[in-house]
Formats: C-alpha cells, sequence, structure tokens
C-alpha cells in the first residue's frame, strides 16, 4: 500500500514560501511593525525622554496636538512640509525631464555630462549642505559675491523667512535633479521607436510628439518618481538640521525636523510621538490617493 | 485584486516611512528596559546616602578605562591633553579617554540618548549649566553626597552659587568645573579716547548707547552694543534685574507679558531701529561674526561669555574692557559654563573612576591652570580670597569686574520646563527684534505657549 505524505504538496509549497519570507517578516516585525506599536502606546503617555518612568495620560496629547497649543505648529509643519515637497517634486520631476531631454544623445562628451549632472546625488547630504552654507553665507558666500558684482544686493539666504526654504530647496535641487534625468533618460530608451516613425509619417511635429508619445509613455516612471519622491521630501531632515535648524522663525520646521526637535531638545517623547503618528497617517492618505489617481491614468504598455 | 496591491503597497510604504520617522519610538522601548535597571543602580546609591558611609565602597582596586565626554573645542586641546595626561600618570588604575561630542547641545542631545539606550554612557561628562534641574528631576545623574562624604571632598570650598548650580532639590548631583558668567566686552582705548561711560544701570543705557554708537543717515558704522540672540541667557538678566520673573512662585505661568517685560522689549527694538544694537541672528556663525565686528571695530562692545576672555584680548589689537552689565533694582548675574556629573546607569566600579578622575578635574590646581589658560572664572573660595587670586588679578586684570561681583553670581533657573521656555522665548525675541512684526500680539503669543509649556512640563 503507498503511504499517505505527511502533507499535502501545496501545504508544502506554501511552508516552503512562509519560510523563505520568514526572515524578511522577523525583520519587520521588529525594526518596523513594534516600533510603530510602541509609538502608538507612546502617544497615550506623559513619557520625557530623561524619565525612567511614564503615566498614561489618556488623549491628553492629542488634544493638545489637535484643540490645544500643539495645532498651530502641527500646522505650520504642514505648511512648510507642503511646500517644501512641492519645489522638491518640481525639481525632480520637470528638472529631471527637461535635462533627460537635453542629455538624450549616446555619445562619450553626454555621457560625460550627464555623469557630471548626476555625481551630486553621490555627494554625503551633510557634506553637500556645509558646501552650502558657505556658499549662502550672507557676508562671504560666492552666490552674494555673485549678486553684489552684477549690482545686485546681497541677500541673507538662510536668515530670511522669505528665502530661507528655498536655499533648502537649492541644495535639494541640486542634488535631485541629476537622479530625476537618469531615471527619465532609462525610461525614454525603453520607448519603441516604432511610434515616433508612425506619427511623423503621420506629420506629427516634434511638439506634438513628446505630449502625445513621450509624456504618456513616461508615466509610469513620472508615478513612480513622483511617489519616491514625494515620500523622500516629506522626510527632510538632514539639509534643514544643518542649514537652517528649521528657522529663521519656523518658516523651515518641516515635520521630521519639529518630531526631533520635541524628542531631542525638548525631551517630550509623548508629544513627538502624536505628530510622528498624525504624519504617518498623512502619508498614508496621500501615497493611497495617489495610487487611486494612478489607476486611471498611467499607461504601463510601452 | 488590483486594489488590493494597491491597498497593501500604500500601507507598506507607509510603514517603512514611519519606521524611519520613529527611532525615538523604538528607543523608547528600550529606554524602558534599560531605565529599571538604572533605576535599581540610582537606587543603590540613593540608600548608601542614606547608610552610614563606607569610604571602602568608593575605592578603584582594579584597572579600568573610562571615557570622559566635554565640549572643549580646537583651543583648548592643548590644556585638555595635559590636564588628562597628568591625571593617567599620577596613579596606576584608571585610563581617562577625552572624546570632544561637539557643542552643549550636541552633548546633551548625546547623553540623553545613551542615557535613554542605556548604553554607551561616558563615566564623565560636562553638562551646560541649565541641564542640571533637567538630568536631576530625570534621575540621570548619580548623587554625588555620598561620594564627598566618603572622600572628605572640599565642597564647602567652592561659592554658594556654583554649588547651588549644581544641585537639584538638595542632593549635589554634579560638581562645579569650568563657570563663567555674562559680561559686556568694550573697547577701552575707544572708551577713554572718547570719554564714553560703562553704563551701570539700565536707565544709563540710552546715553552710552547714544554716545558709543556712530550712525550716519540712518546706516551704521559702529554699534554701541551687540546682543546674542542665539542664548536668551545673555538677556535674560536685564529682565531679572527689573523685578520681571520669568517664571512665576506658581511655577506655572511667566512675568513675561508683564508692563515691564513688554517696556523691556520695546526698548530694546527701540534702539535696535536707531541702529545702536544690533540684535544677532541664531545662525551657526553669529558668534564668530560678533566677535568680528568687534575686533574691527565694528562694535563698542558685545556682550558675551567671560570664558572667551583670552580669545578676545588675543584678537583685538586694543585694550579690552570688561564690565558688568548694567542692572536695575538688583544687579544679579547668571552662571554659565558647565557642570560634571556621573550618569547613573554606570556600574559602581566605573562611578567609582569618574569620582577619582571628577576629583581632579575639580581640584584647585587643576581649575587654576583653566583659570589661567582660558576666561574661566576660578571657582576656589581657596584661590579667590588669597595669594593665588591676587597674582590671577595682576595677570588679567579686567578679571576685577567679576571678584568685585561673585555674590552676585546666581544659579540658573532650575525647572523641568525651563529649556522649553528658553527656546521659545529667543525665537519670539530675535523675530519682534529683527522682523516688522506686531510686537503685543507676538508677546501674548509667546507668553501663551510658555505658559502652556511650563503647566505641562
Amino acid at each position: 500500500m503507498e503511504k499517505k505524505p505527511f502533507m499535502k504538496p501545496r501545504t508544502v509549497s506554501a511552508v516552503k514560501d512562509f519560510v523563505c519570507v520568514l526572515p524578511a517578516l522577523i525583520f519587520l516585525a521588529i525594526f518596523t511593525y513594534y516600533p510603530i506599536c510602541k509609538l502608538i502606546q507612546i502617544s497615550f503617555t506623559d513619557w520625557n525622554l530623561l524619565n525612567d518612568r511614564w503615566n498614561y495620560v489618556g488623549l491628553k496629547n492629542w488634544v493638545w496636538l489637535f484643540n490645544g497649543s500643539g495645532t498651530k505648529h502641527l500646522l505650520n509643519s504642514l505648511k512648510v512640509t507642503i511646500l517644501y515637497s512641492i519645489g522638491e517634486l518640481a525639481i525632480t520631476l520637470v528638472g529631471g525631464l527637461i535635462f533627460a531631454l537635453i542629455f538624450n544623445r549616446m555619445n562619450s562628451a553626454f555621457s560625460f555630462m550627464r555623469a557630471v549632472v548626476f555625481v551630486p546625488k553621490y555627494v554625503a547630504m551633510s557634506s553637500a549642505a556645509v558646501v552650502f552654507l558657505w556658499i549662502l553665507n550672507t557676508d562671504n558666500g560666492i552666490l552674494n559675491h555673485m549678486l553684489t558684482s552684477l549690482g545686485l544686493p546681497a541677500v541673507d539666504w538662510l536668515g530670511n523667512r522669505n528665502t530661507a526654504l528655498l536655499s533648502v530647496l537649492m541644495l535639494t535641487g541640486w542634488r535631485a535633479v541629476g537622479y530625476g534625468m537618469m531615471i527619465y533618460l532609462s525610461a525614454m530608451i525603453g520607448i519603441s521607436k516604432d511610434y515616433y516613425e508612425a506619427a511623423a509619417l503621420d506629420g506629427a511635429t516634434a511638439v506634438q510628439r513628446f505630449w502625445k508619445i513621450t509624456i504618456p509613455m513616461l508615466s509610469p516612471t513620472t508615478l513612480f518618481l513622483f511617489v519616491t519622491t514625494f515620500i523622500s521630501s516629506m522626510k527632510v531632515f538632514q539639509s534643514v538640521d544643518i542649514l537652517t535648524k528649521g528657522g529663521p522663525y519656523r518658516s523651515t520646521e518641516v515635520f521630521v525636523y519639529k518630531i526631533y526637535l520635541y524628542a531631542m531638545e525638548d525631551f517630550r517623547m509623548d508629544r513627538a510621538s502624536v505628530i510622528a503618528i498624525a504624519f504617518f497617517v498623512l502619508l498614508l492618505i496621500i501615497t493611497a490617493s495617489t495610487f487611486k489617481v494612478s489607476n486611471s491614468s498611467v499607461h504601463y504598455d510601452s | 485584486m488590483k486594489k488590493m496591491l494597491a491597498v497593501v503597497l500604500t500601507a507598506a510604504m507607509g510603514c517603512s516611512l514611519l519606521g524611519g520617522c520613529s527611532g525615538g519610538g523604538s528607543t523608547g522601548g528600550g529606554a524602558q528596559q534599560a531605565a529599571t535597571g538604572g533605576t535599581e543602580a540610582a537606587g543603590d546609591s540613593s540608600g548608601t546616602s542614606a547608610a552610614p558611609v563606607d569610604a571602602s565602597m568608593y575605592e578603584v582596586t582594579e584597572p579600568i578605562t573610562i571615557q570622559w565626554w566635554h565640549a572643549l573645542e580646537d583651543q583648548y586641546s592643548q590644556t585638555v591633553a595635559e590636564i588628562v595626561e597628568g591625571f593617567n600618570s599620577s596613579q596606576d588604575l584608571i585610563t581617562v579617554e577625552a572624546t570632544y561630542v561637539g557643542s552643549y547641545a550636541q552633548t546633551n542631545e548625546a547623553l540623553v540618548a545613551a542615557n535613554a539606550a542605556g548604553t554607551g554612557l561616558p563615566a564623565v561628562t560636562v553638562a551646560n549649566t541649565p541641564y542640571v534641574a533637567e538630568y536631576g528631576a530625570g534621575g540621570l545623574t548619580e548623587d554625588l553626597t555620598p561620594y564627598i562624604q566618603a572622600t572628605g571632598f572640599e565642597i564647602d570650598d567652592f561659592g554658594k552659587g556654583m554649588v547651588d548650580a549644581s544641585s537639584y532639590d538638595g542632593k549635589q548631583v554634579a560638581l562645579p568645573f569650568l563657570i563663567s558668567t555674562q559680561i559686556m566686552y568694550y573697547n577701552k582705548d575707544m572708551a577713554d579716547a572718547e570719554g564714553i561711560t560703562i553704563p551701570e544701570k539700565w536707565d544709563d543705557m540710552d546715553a552710552f548707547l547714544e554716545k558709543a554708537s556712530v550712525v550716519n543717515g540712518g546706516t551704521t558704522e559702529r554699534y554701541g552694543t551687540i546682543i546674542p540672540g542665539w542664548d536668551q541667557w545673555y538677556f535674560e538678566t536685564f529682565y531679572l534685574n527689573q523685578g520681571v520673573k520669568l517664571i512665576n512662585d506658581d511655577q506655572v505661568s511667566t512675568d513675561l507679558g508683564s508692563e515691564t517685560a513688554v517696556g523691556l522689549v520695546h526698548k530694546f527694538r527701540e534702539w535696535v531701529d536707531k541702529g545702536y544694537v544690533n540684535w544677532t541672528t541664531m545662525d551657526s556663525d553669529a558668534s564668530s561674526n560678533m566677535r568680528q565686528a568687534f575686533i574691527d571695530g565694528k562694535a563698542f562692545s558685545v556682550v558675551h561669555t567671560s570664558s572667551l576672555y583670552n580669545t578676545y584680548v588675543d584678537k583685538c589689537d586694543f585694550e579690552v574692557g570688561m564690565a558688568w552689565l548694567p542692572g536695575g533694582d538688583t544687579k544679579d548675574q547668571e552662571i554659565g559654563g558647565c557642570v560634571l556629573l556621573i550618569p547613573s546607569k554606570n556600574d559602581q566600579a566605573t562611578k567609582n573612576a569618574a569620582w577619582q578622575f571628577l576629583s581632579y578635574l575639580c581640584s584647585k590646581e587643576v581649575n587654576m591652570k583653566w583659570a589661567k589658560e582660558t576666561g574661566y572664572i576660578p571657582t576656589r573660595n581657596s584661590v579667590l580670597q588669597t595669594e593665588e587670586g591676587v597674582e590671577f588679578l595682576k595677570e588679567k586684570p579686567a578679571f576685577q569686574c567679576i571678584f568685585d561681583n561673585l555674590d552676585l553670581i546666581n544659579p540658573r533657573i532650575q525647572h523641568p520646563g525651563w529649556n522649553q521656555l528658553s527656546t521659545i522665548w529667543k525665537n519670539y525675541m530675535l523675530e519682534i527684534m529683527v522682523e516688522d512684526v506686531d510686537i503685543p500680539s507676538k508677546l501674548e503669543d509667546m507668553v501663551e505657549e510658555i505658559n502652556e509649556v511650563l503647566e505641562d512640563a
């Protein structure tokens, strides 16, 4: 008589699959989901980073955030972060696309120029920020030196509330535009030449070909760049920390920096955690909306 | 299926993001666990303080290497190296490794993070004086009282203000190390040549600034004085000496919205508008820019810490004078600089070694070395009131104004919400001084924010 197997083949396969993903799941559980749970727990406490113990305080921190003095800080950080994100998205998507169109030539000269534009991405943010501190210095910075040479007034780039965020975006743009360019370039190479030839035969102009073929065919890449850039821009920290420290007058106090200030300067882990959770929910909603919109407007058939 | 995938992807991205932002949360868990051990350790030592002191408990019996965190910048590196070498060669069991962590704020961050994690703590660390209350309240620091009793450390040789500044709730949680105070540096040659009298009272400031400043056609060629906007420590005594209580007796509100306080703000702003006073920004180079303006003769005086006396004297090609800040009803000032402390979560062997090194750093000889080579104030009564003090004044006569007023140097305000208060205050002050804003409404917002912080501290 044939011996009955211990498990059905399908079950064996499922167990194998599970075992394969188990290390990743354990990693996620320890380093992602556990901290999230802990964060939610802390948001209901009065934990000060210096203290050994905490007490549960119910919804006190949430009331502070949505109906107390925390509300105006939340709204300010929301405004600053969104403005920054819009700036970084514009630089990465529009700037990246323009550079990709300019450098879409396959020869060694253009290859060199592409490398020049792309290399800043690999310069450590802290090093680049220190260099920008010097470039943007009011009295001795090279940018103001150039402006005054042209007869224009010097600008207090980092000390003026109207220019501080722009200054942070200059650094971001310098680093991010090359990345956007490379991603768009690789996508452009993947677009079949047949579309352009057929359009040319039908008398389409270069501008028409760009708007009717290139842009739609790049939409999956644009979506990818939009989502990844958006999320990374919402998490901006290092450049703000080195260049402006959230100032002047909270004009560059982005979300993550605000969380850092509450946690590491005021030691208020309770308040830092409620802002972090609010930030998380906000991003979840925006990212979900992006995927929803993308279903109807992204073409995957290149 | 597609929708499902989108939802899963969204959730995963969001979770990764939050994971990235929630380092504090994960640290918190570790902190809670580590904290239990720390509390027990702290409990041991407090128990020791209650029991009769057994000196053998604080002896170092085996070789040990310990870390000393400090915030002493490059110009002090030679002094630091000599002092550490002096200690290491003076005995066989303890080896000290000195580490420059960064500014006081960076040292604070590193210390709090290490304390929360319960690992990587130094045996001894410096801490800026305003942190003593928060550290003491949070149990971060070891109570040094039993060590002092066990080893007969001469704590009474320090001035009372210094002892109070390094205590919390009746416990000696730190020792005074490098002590300074707010001071006005002025160009003595210029003062003598132009007959400028240094103001002793707040009411003298108008006349002083008018004479010391040079403003032509709305452009300031020489500021009467520069006030550092990056740290409220430099302007808070102007308020205190006018009777403004930065934290009221109820401990949950501030007097910064009072008529006197508002009057002070308007006066500062008036001087800024006239071009007499430069209120600096909080840029990282604000301090060096201020120094340079003084060195270049673009400012008659600057308000700064006395610890930079040597730096000013070395850089200026004119005689540098030091003056006590103009007072009001009183002319008190506050302690600045740093204290030394031992984190309570260290094991007892480390704490014992740390105490020996700490005692050495706060000894009369080491303190005098610091005082001579920098601008820090001698901390020992046995120096100040003896021949050594006279010798010191011969070398640095400008310090006479500090020696004359030593009893007026008070501890910093100790309140768990002080750090938050000071950040809010200096931010609003800078905005009021630099931007065109409605001062009463800004002050109203500031007071509301500070009161909320104090109530919840």
